[in-house]
């Protein structure tokens, strides 16, 4: 008996990871919410604690419109070359 | 090899082994399903005219692409029949407009199953279910369909429990949660009528729900009485939000909320205005975040009008049960979609 496979698998190179930053001495730290619950104020005190200990400026927070959906690639494309670093979280 | 297949698997002939081995493989509900057998996939795929290498989905997250082809493997492990693929390829057509948030709804914390609703001439064309026991057991059409859901997501989209799904509970409409529309105690339009679709172009409706929730009401004899009762479930403090709902009315119910003349918009007005909590109660409660924070309203409703609320017609003769779905979300995370089955109305 011939079973068809019922998966199908990942297309090769539709996403990269970015190459690891060697030092956060003094980097830009962007930021996304995702706009649950507390979620900014987790972002914030993150932020804060590596500001305090390396340095770099704090962008402000850029928020998604929608939690459960992908954030926009708009908003990411603009984001991209303002920070060197981003932090995201899911506050609930 | 079937065309617009990647891969397939030389097993014994023996049927029993072939389940096993569909186990082995991770490809199951939990449930044991129908071994793809390479005949049977090709009998599915006959049902639709576009070439098995179409996709008809995608995730916006991962980039993963659902085929015409993948679809109709997955539904010869569900159980389904040639003729119902009609209704799985429009089902997944409509998920994937982005309104319907295909992502967020079958990953979240939620725990979303997808309600499928079928209406017009193809509920009784293949045999579907529309009445006793409406959400089931009983019916291989609805059974089988609203389960192709479930393992297309798991074995092409790999929304695997505990990995990519995160839901917290789970819900039993994950497995299968698929109605159609009863038509002969149905006082009003049916939905494709309302949606506005031709004549004799049957739909199928695809709504991201959160649990099942019974509404009974076996002493009101009034279109307030009924109603009264639903909204009250509707505005239930762990499901109220800005999301959608469904209604679905037992005909017993509809005919006591139609006869004195009320059409189903006045039903969707009423149990808008009804379903509701003071701002400060929902405030209260901490759940004044995400919609009803944005809204300066007296009074926190269910839904953002009488439009967010899908009224249809279902169930037995007997007995005054009818159901209410909650939109999965807390907010208006997903938007339900409705798509023409077996016709390309746009094209």
């Amino acid at each position: 008996m011939r079973l068809v496979d019922p998966t199908i698998p990942a297309k090769e190179g539709l996403s990269v990871r970015a190459p690891a930053l060697a030092s956060l001495e003094g980097r830009t730290i962007g930021l996304l919410w995702n706009h649950k619950l507390n979620g900014d104020r987790l972002l914030t005190e993150t932020a804060g604690r590596l500001q305090a200990r390396f340095g770099g400026k704090i962008l402000p927070m850029a928020t998604k419109n929608n939690a459960s959906a992908p954030a926009p690639g708009e908003l990411l494309t603009n984001l991209s070359p303002e920070c060197d670093y981003l932090i995201t979280a899911a506050g609930d | 090899m079937i065309s617009g297949a990647d891969k397939t698997h030389e097993v014994g002939d023996d049927l029993l082994e072939a389940i096993d081995y569909c186990y082995e493989q991770g490809w199951t509900d939990g449930l044991p399903v129908v071994p793809p057998e390479e005949s049977r996939v090709q009998a599915m795929l006959a049902m639709e005219g576009r070439p098995p290498e179409t996709v008809i989905a995608h995730h916006p997250a991962t980039r993963l692409e659902l085929t015409v082809c993948a679809a109709a493997v997955n539904a010869v492990m569900a159980g389904c029949l040639p003729e119902y693929f009609p209704i799985v390829v429009a089902a997944f057509e409509a998920m994937d407009r982005e309104p319907f948030n295909f992502h967020g709804s079958t990953v979240s914390t939620g725990g979303s199953g997808h309600l499928l609703i079928v209406s017009g001439p193809i509920v009784d064309e293949i045999g579907m279910n529309a009445g006793v026991n409406l959400f089931g057991p009983g019916n291989r059409a609805n059974a089988t369909i609203g389960r192709t859901i479930r393992l297309t997501l798991m074995n092409v989209f790999k929304i695997v429990p505990g990995i990519a799904d995160k839901s917290t509970q789970g819900n039993p409409g994950k497995y299968s949660f698929c109605i159609a529309e009863r038509a002969d105690r149905n006082p009003w339009s049916p939905l494709c009528e309302e949606f506005g679709y031709p004549d004799g172009v049957s739909t199928v409706t695809v709504f991201a729900g959160a649990g099942f929730c019974n509404v009974e009401n076996h002493g009101g004899n009034t279109p307030e009485a009924i109603l009264d009762t639903m909204a009250n479930a509707m505005a239930n403090y762990g499901c109220i939000s800005t999301g959608q709902s469904v209604v679905v009315l037992s005909p017993e119910h509809a005919e006591i909320v139609a006869r004195p003349g009320w059409s189903k918009a006045q039903v969707r007005e009423y149990l808008f205005e009804h379903a509701k909590h003071p701002r400060a109660d929902i405030e209260r409660l901490g759940k004044l975040d995400r919609g009803y924070d944005r809204q300066h309203w007296e009074d926190c409703h269910r839904g953002i009008g009488p439009d967010d609320i899908l009224v249809t017609v279902g169930g037995g003769d007997a007995g005054g049960h009818s159901s209410f779905i909650p939109s999965w979300s807390r907010g208006r995370g997903s938007i339900m979609q409705t798509e023409a089955i077996g016709v390309c109305i746009d094209c």
